[in-house]
């Protein structure tokens, strides 16, 4: 188990103080192909920890607010997608939603562009450094502003995505529910060499390639791991774990579910993303207030 | 429970009088177009059980393509090859998982993706609808001969056994797949999972998800290009490539698929020429088309095909 290092709370009021140093500044433009009757969207170009300028894209619904909001938190990939990939785009007529490319994804490429695999041990070796240090004031930071924005219910407001969406519930208040899917910062150190699976075979890599390092990355990574975060996370959580036998199965993420304060729900992979994604889509609804989830479902779901 | 899907579903996609000629030309052009190679060793990605490479060649429009190419350590003199094709939003992975099975593997990034966009980058979203109105500039006809030339590539490696080549993907790599076993008669087994780009003009009506909502988007804002759109779709189209196919192929829908709708999977597969060919429809699921209990019966079907323990 990584443990928690002694300034952990000095390294992310750190990169917290580091990230209030820089505005905001966003800019909004209108993208009038993606615009319906029933929701408007627009991207988004702001600044984050650095300074670095990101990109991002935000549907408004159709209508008189206040609306609930999904915040989807930067992915562990190049694309930036505007709701995920097989959404219903009438999702957007009952939310809010933002998504949000961290440094290194596509729009927020420059200067820096991110490999993939390659992320995940950018700099690893030196927690100042490390890519993720800058991901996750990312990831504040848009969550930052989807709060600002004045058609939004600030108590229902759902951050979506994998570690990095409990880690932004942990360091800035304002989400109102969490659906995570740990993939990248629990018990990292411990669990990627049981696995020969992207990504956490880029740790291994890295490892093989440069066994010298290997105490400097579990420094790193004990500043990450999600059981250091938990207990702060207030919001009303849904755990996404794999499935049984998975390597981040419920069994495996049970101590999370232990340390998380808040009201804790676990939905352990049917393998059916079907089954899997129809369950975060009826918990959301349910917790945000819709009573007519099965309009802003994909057709072949209703 | 979601609506019963219909195995009779009737697609509207016709094929276009030309369309061998269409194809026959683009792939005159690309003839002629030397391959230029180049295979870069990925210390960084290798292990003591497999071999990794970075692996580079031209494509139409002399657009370079990248792609991984991973081999066992220990190996016969002439291996199986897999061509491996990405999802729409994939970042193609390295294929370590098939070499661990036996084969030499190449995962190709066709134009566009990470790591083959120095010259061509339309973005996602994009892809789909970059020059949608023009079958001779539309993004997907660099991208199809983009994975077709993996097949070249292949071919160019003394340890591939050039009897034996099989290809594989899911969703947009499903969909690639059967235009490449269509397009090349080196593939001796194709394995298609939810096959994207097969009733592009059904898909867009049966279901209004990202990625195939990006036509409807771009029909909304340009209502008088529709009759273009079909026209070169029509072009594209797997389900107008699936007569072209010979090889022994098995193809896994999901029934309740929110990307790629199942009727577009029978509808594909009604039209594939093969004899020997399989569906498996899993019902209770999604875009995953039921990989959790499939992946044994591909391992099976390409084990039976292309013989990996020889």
């Amino acid at each position: 188990m990584d443990s928690k290092p002694a300034d952990f709370a000095q390294y992310w009021q750190r990169t917290l103080d580091d990230l209030a140093g820089f505005p905001v500044r966003p800019e909004l433009e209108l993208l009038p192909l993606r615009t319906t009757d029933f929701a408007t969207l627009y991207s988004v170009r702001l600044t984050s920890l650095g300074p670095y300028r990101l990109f991002g894209y935000l549907s408004i619904p159709t209508g008189t607010g206040p609306f609930p909001a999904i915040y989807y938190a930067p992915k562990y990939q190049s694309v930036l997608e505007i709701i995920p990939q097989g959404t219903a785009n009438l999702q957007r007529s009952a939310y809010i939603t933002f998504a949000l490319a961290g440094r290194g994804q596509r729009n927020s490429d420059t200067p820096y562009a991110a490999m993939f695999p390659g992320l995940l041990t950018e700099g690893i070796e030196q927690a100042e450094t490390y890519i993720f240090r800058g991901l996750a004031a990312d990831s504040i930071r848009g969550l930052e502003f989807l709060l600002a924005q004045r058609e939004l219910d600030p108590s229902r407001v759902v951050v979506v995505g994998n570690d990095l969406a409990l880690i932004t519930a942990a360091l800035r208040p304002g989400a109102t529910h969490v659906v995570a899917t740990p993939a990248l910062f629990y018990r990292t150190a411990e669990l990627a060499p049981k696995t020969q699976a992207y990504p956490l075979e880029e740790i291994n890599d890295y490892l093989r390639a440069f066994p010298a390092t290997a105490a400097a990355v579990r420094r790193t990574l004990a500043y990450y791991d999600l059981q250091t975060f938990t207990p702060r996370v207030k919001a009303t959580t849904l755990l996404m774990a794999g499935a049984p036998g998975a390597l981040l199965d419920a069994q495996a993420l049970a101590p999370l579910v232990t340390a998380l304060p808040g009201p804790v729900t676990v939905h352990e992979s049917e393998q059916s993303s079907y089954k899997d994604g129809l369950y975060a889509e009826q918990w959301m609804a349910e917790r945000c207030g819709i009573a007519d989830v099965l309009r802003i479902l994909p057709e072949h779901w209703r | 429970m979601p609506k019963e899907v219909r195995a009779d579903y009737q697609s509207k996609m016709r094929k276009p009088t030309d369309f061998e000629a269409f194809w026959q030309d683009v792939l005159h052009q690309v003839e002629a177009i030397p391959l230029a190679p180049a295979m870069v060793q990925e210390p960084l990605r290798t292990s003591d059980d497999i071999e990794v490479f970075q692996v580079f060649y031209h494509s139409l429009d002399q657009v370079r393509i990248a792609a991984w190419y991973c081999r066992p350590s220990h190996r016969a003199e002439r291996s199986p090859a897999i061509l491996f094709l990405p999802g729409y939003q994939m970042d193609p992975p390295i294929p370590k998982e098939w070499a661990r099975k036996g084969y030499i593997a190449l995962s190709v990034a066709p134009r566009g993706k990470l790591r083959s966009m120095h010259q061509f980058n339309p973005g996602y979203p994009n892809l789909l609808t970059h020059n949608i109105v023009d079958r001779h500039t539309y993004a997907y006809r660099g991208f199809y001969v983009d994975t077709w030339r993996g097949i070249d590539f292949l071919l160019s490696r003394p340890e591939v056994d050039p009897t034996r080549i099989g290809v594989t993907g899911t969703s947009q790599g499903g969909g690639l797949t059967i235009c490449t076993a269509a397009m090349r008669p080196e593939i001796r087994a194709a394995a298609a999972g939810a096959p994207y780009l097969c009733g592009y003009l059904d898909a867009i009506e049966l279901t209004h998800t990202y990625p195939y909502e990006e036509i409807n988007d771009y029909l909304r804002q340009h209502p008088d290009s529709r009759p273009a759109v079909e026209e070169t779709l029509a072009y594209f189209d797997g389900l107008n490539f699936a007569d072209h196919i010979t090889c022994p192929i098995i193809i896994n829908i999901g029934l309740q698929d929110n990307v790629c709708p199942p009727e577009t999977g029978y509808a594909l597969f009604n039209r594939i020429g093969a004899t020997d060919k399989r569906l498996y429809p899993y019902n209770g699921h999604g875009h995953d088309a039921g990989r959790s209990q499939h992946s044994v019966i591909v391992d099976r079907f390409f084990a039976q095909h292309l013989s990996p323990e020889r």
